[in-house]
């Protein structure tokens, strides 16, 4: 009798246990496998909303259209959507990387306890407004009579100068990217203070007894054994802005021009929503979704490595 | 060990560069607060006045009247503290209920849907927009709650820290209450709920900001007035011809309170949650 009450035990277990997980599969089904499989499929359509027209059948029409070279001259294309992303990506995440790796090593060496919590709490607060608030406080900032023409006056001793924040082409793409540089910076100051914690002090402390100066420190024993989180901060970062909407959304609303910062989301959304072109927004979701599928995987395969560090 | 530092000027440049950094980030918080109080011309001001010269209420009631004096910015807050917390709630439970699940039970298949559900996590919202807003239409759930919360119930990420957090609490306690006779959703909603505390406050501060944060997903299914959300109704401030500067920081700092609110009080949740996502390695 006993194995067989267990049998039965352990079946009504599973059960359960099955039960529990089920309303989260569906939910995943409908609301995230689903859509994806239908972006692919309606990117092969030419589909638009609100048509009473059946949507037709174009092959790979619409991802031909996204990368022809011919339109790549033009303004709005895909192609300058794609460049337009790159940049503020890239613009973004190195300086990101770069000064919050620096601040956090800053402040991991204060000895107050209470300095290293209040700069770590004062640098995070923007990060707690929204990023459309965000956003309309700096174009504030960036108005040709703000406090953004103001500052670099007094950076660069030039009274008087228009830095044109908002409407030069190359500016408004700085402009967006030290909006999203301010919001985020205290955020990664405090995943590499975290990282900074996990490297036992004895390490330091032996390196100073070999007679080893703050460079060398740096350079042969922190960043190698911050590796890891470097690199998953990275593509953290990378994956955050290769989503950028809402500051780009606010910039033009604002009235500056779209070409620069037409980033892939805010293609997406024009063409998708606002043009109705459902199978080309389609096709541009399935380049998002892609480029995003190959830097996650490239997460997964280095911090899978970085586990086998050893102290 | 400690080593006595001495003043030199390294040490110098450091402090110069965190509090640089400390200007930065602060200024402009400081500058919607001022501005906040301020005319327009006052706001646009070269040189800019920090300390306003009198507290100037009229943008805040600017800010909450509306451009079409209808009150409408009320109803809006109402619709972002309604979609942040429903989804703050079902992010918890649903992610604690399958987390339990994946965590303490065996079954056929178990392996397979966590992997399954950890691959949503590849999946960004971004991409599947389109198609969600396909689905949202031809179920006709635009511009009602329904459609702005269905997409978030709940996370992978939210299922992933549940059962690494569940998954190290002590199956004893769970078998005692069956042998107790508690019933399995009993012994959820008495024993694991309440003992996974910690992870339930940092998931639900991260799904309510997010959705406090979200432009994209209300700008594709409320197009009436009464359903927009706080963003959508602070973009609308900066889309006028003639900007009402004033106001629109009144709106700002208005929607900001709730958060600095949550932030002073559950300052260890807001940066354990970032600092939960460093877990993600494992």
């Amino acid at each position: 009798m006993g194995t067989k009450r267990y049998k039965g035990i352990e079946k009504k277990q599973a059960r359960w246990g099955f039960a529990f997980v089920v309303p989260a599969l569906i939910f995943f089904s409908v609301f995230n496998f689903y859509p994806i499989l239908n972006a692919f499929y309606t990117s092969f359509y030419d589909r638009r909303a609100l048509s009473r027209l059946k949507p037709k059948f174009v092959g790979l029409d619409n991802y031909i259209r996204l990368f022809d070279p011919a339109r790549a001259a033009s303004q709005l294309s895909f192609y300058n959507s794609l460049k337009a992303t790159l940049t503020f990506t890239l613009g973004t995440f190195i300086p990101l990387l770069v000064i919050s790796l620096m601040l956090a090593i800053f402040i991991s060496n204060l000895n107050s306890n209470k300095a290293k919590r209040f700069l770590q709490i004062s640098y995070y607060t923007p990060a707690i407004l929204s990023s459309v608030i965000a956003a309309t406080i700096w174009m504030l900032i960036f108005d040709p009579r703000g406090l953004g023409n103001q500052w670099m006056n007094i950076l660069l001793n030039t009274p008087g100068v228009d830095h044109k924040w908002k409407t030069d082409p190359t500016m408004l793409q700085i402009s967006t990217m030290l909006v999203y540089f301010w919001k985020y910076i205290g955020y990664f100051v405090i995943l590499f203070i975290t990282g900074l914690a996990t490297i036992p002090p004895t390490i330091y402390e032996a390196a100073t007894i070999d007679g080893a100066h703050k460079g060398q420190v740096f350079w042969r024993i922190t960043l190698p054994l911050l590796k890891p989180t470097v690199v998953l901060v990275s593509i953290m970062a990378m994956l955050q802005c290769l989503k950028t909407f809402s500051t780009q959304y606010m910039f033009y609303t604002n009235g500056s021009t779209r070409a620069p910062i037409n980033v892939i989301t805010f293609n997406i959304y024009i063409t998708g929503i606002q043009d109705q072109y459902l199978g080309r927004a389609s096709a541009m979701s399935v380049v998002l979704f892609v480029l995003m599928l190959v830097l996650t995987l490239f997460q997964f395969r280095t911090t899978k490595s970085g586990e086998n560090v050893d102290y | 060990m400690q080593i006595q530092q001495k003043f030199n000027p390294i040490n110098l440049l450091v402090y110069a560069v965190l509090l640089v950094m400390l200007l930065f980030t602060l200024m402009p918080i400081v500058f919607m607060v001022t501005a906040s109080m301020m005319t327009k011309n006052q706001i646009l001001r070269m040189p800019f006045n920090w300390i306003p010269e009198s507290f100037n209420s009229i943008n805040f009631k600017r800010a909450i009247v509306g451009l079409d004096g209808n009150y409408i910015y009320l109803r809006n807050i109402l619709n972002s503290l309604v979609v942040s917390i429903t989804v703050a709630i079902t992010t918890v439970l649903l992610g604690s209920l399958t987390g339990y699940g994946l965590a303490k039970f065996r079954f056929r298949g178990r392996n397979l849907i966590f992997i399954m559900i950890m691959a949503t996590m590849m999946i960004p919202f971004e991409a599947i927009m389109i198609p969600l807003y396909m689905v949202v239409m031809k179920l006709k759930i635009q511009n009602t709650y329904v459609g702005l919360i269905l997409p978030f119930l709940v996370s992978a990420f939210g299922i992933f820290q549940m059962r690494q957090y569940l998954s190290t609490f002590p199956t004893e306690f769970l078998d005692a209450a069956r042998v107790d006779g508690k019933s399995e959703l009993g012994i959820y909603w008495q024993i694991v709920l309440p003992n996974a505390k910690p992870v339930m406050a940092t998931l639900s501060i991260l799904a309510f900001r997010s959705q406090w944060d979200n432009l994209l997903w209300p700008l594709l299914v409320s197009q009436s007035e009464k359903m927009k959300t706080i963003p959508q109704y602070i973009t609308g401030f900066a889309a006028e011809r003639n900007t009402d500067e004033g106001a629109m920081m009144a709106a700002a700092l208005i929607a900001s309170i709730p958060m600095f609110l949550l932030f002073m009080s559950l300052t260890k949740y807001f940066i354990g949650g970032s600092a939960v996502y460093e877990s993600r390695k494992g």
